[in-house]
């Protein structure tokens, strides 16, 4: 009885706040929803055959692989090297690690909106930087060209991101044990032997499940990128979760809001991140064979 | 033999290489600390200087009237409680939810114990963004509680459950089950165990969840924004900062952005710079019983 009762708020809050919201989004998929109840109406298969002949949508899928892999590709080893570094014990490592941590603290909308003032064309501290010391000569539009703003949302996102994968690496990196190193040390091993030979094989259940938190987090990254670019220049930035977050909670009118096609796009989007988790995990078992 | 280390004799080349490494992390630390300095310092800036731009990062004539005007004009006094009232209020929820749902989850066997384990493991994994806000956002309207922030603390606490049940879970797990059995015997119930004996022990998860539950609900921005549409007088500092910057005014209100953000960032920075053992711990302990 006290157990039911002392269960009751958790159990409550699961239902109302993760089962119900997930059965309403099968609700809407095959309806027209625009935020009115009066306008809902049964479209069939629409809005599937809709998708797939959205190349705004398909794009942001694309844009998502493209953002994520050059995160990952930025994020994780900056993150092992300084996890490598702090393990190092120098002077002042406890005050490093608290300063690489200490952006994943801060609001993801805050971090978005200090880069935006960071990263503007015209006023921006960075092309003031790169001027005066004649890195550039004309201001370079970090937020406006095509061509950098993808690198100015990695940027942005690895200063935010890299300290939690850091801290998974160096708690793993404390678990190996001291000796392991005392007798690669003994056999005259180098630094960088040291590191191919033994930290990274001992510490590769850490990454795999460094990795796996770092691919899936990527995919659903997008509040951040919503404040920094909301998706632009044209839709240049617009991952899948952003776009469909404007389709549900755009801030036009109710008529160009498309709250069921948006639904069906959030399935679609939940099932692209969980076939890329599945592969992952193949893929790192498979390499668990050969090694 | 790991506490040897300490006394280890660096030759003159590792000296240097130790030197080497150490400038490298000093870089590295450099360039993540300078945009909040950034942020910080500039707050400080008439907006004239802000809006000229240059590469200084402190200025050249420090006032605080950004904080003044933006305290005063533009409402950063009620985004700061509400702020609070968020934060704190989705700390308590989930402390006392989290505490009974994990001492329930580890002393009691019941059937379907494993099924709604289950379901709240399963939920963490399932991922379908901000669609899920949509109902919710539509069942506040239909019980009338979207005049208040409630629905947002309520809900908010409800999304992030299951991280701090699972957390609990495992500590009490670790708290030795003869100390029930002492409490049955002085007469003790089950909630009366739990809350003469558990609880006590669990300060240590307590604080860490306190910490990150706090954060949650500090950092929260898609939530409140979604629930503060049409509502300014609602908005927590992370929404009401971003919402000036989509004013249109946006290059013109520089100045009260910057002072905005740095309302916004510092409070967390105090408490991560005091609890920054909780922040680091919370988040490891979490991956490995998660």
């Amino acid at each position: 009885m006290a157990s039911g009762l002392m269960l009751a708020p958790s159990i409550i809050f699961l239902a109302v706040c993760s089962i119900y919201p997930f059965i309403w989004i099968f609700r809407y998929v095959l309806y027209n929803y625009d935020g009115i109840p009066a306008h809902t109406r049964f479209t069939g298969m629409r809005n599937i055959t809709n998708m797939f002949a959205d190349a705004t949508f398909w794009g942001s899928v694309g844009t998502t692989f493209e953002y994520a892999l050059w995160k990952l590709l930025f994020i994780i080893p900056l993150a092992l090297l300084m996890a490598v570094l702090l393990n190092q014990k120098l002077r002042g490592s406890g005050f490093f690690r608290g300063v690489f941590f200490m952006p994943t603290v801060i609001s993801s909308s805050i971090s978005g909106m200090i880069f935006t003032f960071i990263f503007a064309t015209g006023n921006g501290i960075l092309n003031g930087i790169l001027q005066s010391v004649g890195i550039v000569n004309a201001p370079v539009g970090w937020l406006t060209d095509t061509s950098v703003v993808m690198a100015s949302v990695i940027i942005m996102s690895v200063w935010a991101g890299f300290g939690n994968y850091m801290l998974y690496f160096v708690t793993g990196m404390t678990s190996i044990s001291e000796d392991v190193y005392e007798s690669s040390r003994i056999d005259g091993a180098n630094a960088v032997q040291t590191f191919f030979k033994i930290t990274l094989p001992m510490l590769s259940p850490v990454l795999k499940v460094v990795l796996m938190l770092a691919i899936t987090g990527a995919f659903k990254d997008y509040e951040a990128i919503m404040v920094l670019t909301n998706g632009g220049p044209g839709t240049r930035t617009n991952v899948m979760f952003l776009y469909i977050y404007n389709l549900i909670f755009g801030t036009g009118s109710n008529a160009t809001r498309q709250i069921g096609y948006g639904a069906l796009l959030s399935l679609m989007a939940a099932v692209i991140v969980g076939a890329v988790t599945i592969i992952y995990n193949l893929v790192a078992k498979k390499l668990d064979d050969v090694v | 033999m790991a506490k040897n280390r300490a006394q280890i004799v660096y030759s003159p080349k590792q000296k240097a290489i130790r030197a080497v490494l150490w400038v490298l992390l000093a870089i590295v630390a450099f360039l993540v600390i300078f945009p909040v300095l950034y942020i910080v310092f500039g707050s400080f800036k008439e907006n004239q200087e802000l809006l000229v731009g240059g590469s200084d990062i402190f200025p050249q004539k420090w006032i605080i009237q950004n904080y003044i005007d933006a305290w005063n004009q533009a409402n950063f006094a009620v985004y700061t409680k509400n702020s609070l009232f968020l934060s704190i209020g989705v700390m308590l929820i989930s402390l006392v939810v989290a505490s009974m749902a994990g001492y329930v989850f580890s002393r009691k066997t019941f059937p379907g114990k494993e099924i709604i384990y289950g379901i709240f493991t399963a939920f963490m994994f399932i991922n379908v963004g901000s669609v899920s806000l949509r109902p919710l956002y539509e069942l506040a309207t239909k019980v009338k509680l979207n005049t208040s922030l409630w629905p947002v603390v309520l809900f908010s606490a409800g999304g992030g459950q299951a991280t701090y049940i699972f957390l609990c879970r495992g500590y009490v797990n670790s708290v030795p089950r003869e100390l029930d059995e002492a409490g049955r015997i002085d007469g003790c119930g089950f909630f009366g165990i739990y809350a003469r004996i558990v609880l006590p022990m669990l300060k240590p998860v307590m604080a860490t969840i306190a910490i990150l539950s706090f954060r949650q609900g500090w950092n929260d921005y898609i939530l409140p924004r979604v629930f503060t549409m049409t509502n300014d007088s609602l908005r927590p500092l992370t929404v009401g900062v971003n919402m000036l910057k989509n004013a249109g005014d946006g290059a013109a209100a520089w100045n009260i952005m910057f002072a905005g953000a740095t309302i916004a960032i510092i409070p967390i920075l105090v408490v991560f710079i005091c609890f920054s053992r909780y922040f680091m711990g919370g988040l490891t302990a979490g991956a490995v019983k998660g």
